[in-house]
């Protein structure tokens, strides 16, 4: 289970210009950029290094033995929900743990931010409680970088279909995936209510794209890794060019517990767990932690010292802080003929109708709307029917058998504000398998966030009645007590008392310490974040690269 | 069973349920003989010393309830699927960690099937009325959730794990495994107009 290909070899005392912690959808990013550019690099990911021939479609042992994520029983968590609770140690959130990260099994839903999303404080005005403010860039500065993302990892969609979208420099390289059964309902429903439905943008080739087989619609997108490479995870593409360029090195199983300072207060490195958990010190001339939202201020929080008693780059102290999930909602319809919706990838039709919820509703709040399934065999037969059949028994058996493939979901993606008690902090009791402090995740959804979810549900249901589904129905609206999107952890600013890092992704406080991934988002998006996160990092680079040739580092 | 739960709760669930039988390291090498052990049985009617975790009075109460929730009537059931031997493998092999949960799971089938039918020797001793009325009654405990999940994945489940056998649990619900398609792929699609393709 090992596809680690030849490729440059770093000692641990060779201090390399760049060690990159973290391989997912930033990491590699950075990794390829940076090593492209010139500069020699040591990228340490405590995941595997796995391999298309790794994959399978096997349901039950890809989610039941977290294969491509990280491994509850060795990574415990714990969670609470305001800071007066006391914590209970439970799985409270996923991310992609190996290398390629999380887009190896994500969805493939690839959305750029709106304009309005960098800019909305300002123009909406601050909320009471909350942390709600403008970023420091905005979409102008990303644009090309959204650009830049599509091209260099293949993405599939259609200039011009959304009247919502925001402006951009060039078109999509793939034309979009073919419709799917619940993209034509969807479309049709949607239309009926005047909305405005589109071809779904996906980190998947839909066409054959940088010598890569296009997708053969198996249908196993969502929480598999992809066998065909169709996916555009950092996999098929990225991560050979950065190894390719004889500067990169990228070390698997390597698991960092902390990011090491000199006397002035310059990182000179990260001390790591290997494979057979042997403490090493990888000396570099910068460090970039890109390890996710949820691992990236730990790590910083485990970074103690006499000058960072409270965490490493924590002046501010909002390491942890202003952690946003996005919130997600279900309404579900059954139909007349067979829809087969476990062909294909997920999504192909989504609206953006309410990216920004009307105010006078009397909430903040905005999100997307798509078509989709999301079950597989085993799911369905837990979730997937109406609450109100009988589950099990003969006549179980008579619904189950038709309403597997006549069904789908209306699924709502939403804003999550960010509020300073939701974060990533240190458990106090539990260890993890390495001995190191659990990571606790105190999270309670804003009452808009909620509101908006339930907001977006209703659409949802009306969509389906519009498209003239025979049964409909949704479940409960709830608080969050589990991330899958982690976001806002380490806040992009430019003031050092209420932001982490500054807009060239550099903390405040140490120099040659940058951060750059979910962490680094100030507001949280409609809840598609992975384009972001990944345009983030090819500016990064680009700011970085400008920055080490200026000798600014 | 909890349907409040949301689908993307099942990867939060995972490990924290019978259900979903957080396994160790389920390698290629564990699979295949997980596969040449299931190929190997005989159809679940005797329960002999082929079994690996159940005791036989176990395995008859657990083949009993699974086939209720599964039945077999005009098209195959848990039986057919090999469940009762798919989920012995597993506890016995690569599921060790949930072996305490399915005894005391099917200690309470067996202590309701008792306290319905003063006397009961068995939950598969019941007739098959007596049966469903004892599951009705649980309907709601964490046994009875945790003894129909666990069913749910040996029926459904790729084969190659040792139940599903012959894919009848994919054939009930119309899952095609081919793994491999091109458009259309349903009736909508299929019946689209051009307008709504694009």
């Amino acid at each position: 289970m090992s596809a680690v290909p030849p490729m440059r070899h770093y000692k641990l005392t060779e201090a390399v210009d760049f060690l990159i912690i973290g391989c997912g959808a930033s990491g590699s990013v950075l990794a390829r950029e940076l090593s492209q550019n010139g500069f020699s690099v040591v990228v340490l990911e405590q995941g595997p290094w796995l391999s298309t021939e790794d994959f399978s479609h096997d349901e039950f042992r890809n989610w039941t033995q977290a294969l491509l994520t990280n491994d509850y029983r060795k990574q415990p968590t714990t969670f609470r929900k305001t800071p007066q609770e006391k914590p209970v140690t439970q799985p409270a959130l996923v991310y992609g743990r190996m290398v390629g990260g999380g887009p190896v099994h994500f969805t493939a839903n690839f959305w750029r931010f709106h304009e309005i999303d960098f800019i909305e404080a300002s123009k909406k005005g601050t909320i009471a409680g909350t942390g709600f403010a403008d970023w420091p860039i905005t979409y102008a500065d990303l644009e090309p970088y959204y650009t830049k993302a599509e091209w260099e990892l293949g993405v599939s969609g259609q200039q011009g279909a959304s009247p919502f979208d925001p402006p951009r420099s060039k078109p999509y390289p793939l034309p979009p995936m073919p419709v799917k059964s619940s993209g034509v309902l969807f479309d049709r429903g949607a239309r009926k209510l005047g909305y405005h439905p589109f071809p779904a943008p996906v980190a998947v080739i839909s066409q054959s794209y940088q010598g890569r087989v296009p997708c053969q619609h198996c249908g196993f997108c969502m929480g598999f890794g992809c066998e065909m490479g169709a996916k555009s995870s950092p996999l098929p593409y990225i991560i050979p060019q950065a190894v390719k360029t004889g500067r990169c090195e990228i070390r698997p199983n390597s698991y960092v517990r902390k990011v090491e300072l000199d006397q002035n207060g310059r990182a000179v490195g990260a001390i790591y767990f290997d494979k057979d958990r042997k403490e090493n010190l990888q000396h570099a001339r910068a460090v970039i932690v890109a390890a996710n939202g949820s691992e990236t201020p730990r790590l910083l929080l485990l970074s103690k010292s006499n000058r960072f008693p409270d965490g490493l780059a924590n002046s501010s102290g909002l390491v942890g802080k202003y952690l946003m999930f996005n919130t997600d909602c279900e309404a579900m319809g059954k139909f007349e003929h067979p829809l087969n919706e476990y062909k294909s990838i997920e999504v192909t039709r989504v609206i953006h109708d309410f990216y920004e919820i009307d105010p006078k509703h009397g909430f903040y709040g905005g999100g997307g709307i798509d078509a989709r399934f999301l079950f597989y065999p085993i799911s369905f037969s837990m979730w997937g029917l109406p609450p109100n059949v009988p589950q099990w028994g003969s006549e179980y058996k008579k619904i189950v058998s038709q309403y597997f493939t006549r069904t789908m979901m209306c699924a709502g993606h939403t804003t999550s504000l960010p509020l300073e008690n939701n974060s990533i902090s240190l458990d106090d009791e539990v260890k993890d398998a390495w001995g190191l402090p659990a990571m606790r995740v105190t999270y309670k959804d804003h009452p808009d966030d909620l509101k908006t979810n339930k907001f977006l549900q209703d659409r949802g249901m009306e969509i389906l009645e519009a498209a003239g589904a025979q049964d409909r129905w949704t479940t409960p609206v709830e608080e969050s007590t589990y991330g899958f999107h982690l976001l806002g952890t380490c806040r992009m600013g430019k003031d050092a008392k209420s932001s982490v890092i500054d807009i060239d992704h550099r903390t405040h406080d140490v120099p040659n310490l940058f951060l750059c991934d979910g962490s680094s988002f100030v507001t949280s998006g409609r809840g598609q974040p992975t384009e972001t996160i990944q345009a983030l990092a090819f500016r990064a680079a680009d700011r970085i690269t400008a920055l080490a040739k200026k000798n600014e580092i | 069973m909890d349907n409040h739960l949301s689908r993307r709760s099942f990867l939060a669930q995972a490990g924290a349920t019978l259900g979903t039988l957080y396994l160790g390291a389920l390698t290629p090498e564990l699979l295949a003989q997980a596969h040449a052990h299931a190929k190997s049985m005989p159809p679940a009617t005797a329960f002999n010393s082929s079994l690996r975790f159940f005791t036989p009075e176990q395995a008859a109460d657990f083949d009993a309830f699974s086939a209720q929730i599964i039945p077999t009537d005009d098209t195959p059931g848990a039986r057919e699927a090999n469940v009762v031997h798919c989920v012995d493998y597993l506890l016995s092999s690569i599921g060790v960690d949930h072996q305490a949960d399915m005894t005391k799971a099917l200690a309470a089938l067996q202590e309701a099937a008792t306290k319905s039918v003063p006397g009961a020797k068995s939950f598969a001793g019941l007739t098959s009325e007596q049966q469903i009325a004892v599951m009705k009654a649980m309907e709601k405990s964490p046994a009875f959730g945790g003894l129909r999940s666990v069913t749910m994945v040996a029926f459904y489940d790729d084969p190659a794990l040792g139940g599903n056998k012959n894919e009848v649990g994919w054939k009930l619900i119309d899952f095609d495994s081919k793994f491999l398609w091109q458009p259309p792929f349903g009736y909508y699609d299929a019946h689209a107009t051009e307008e709504e393709k694009v």
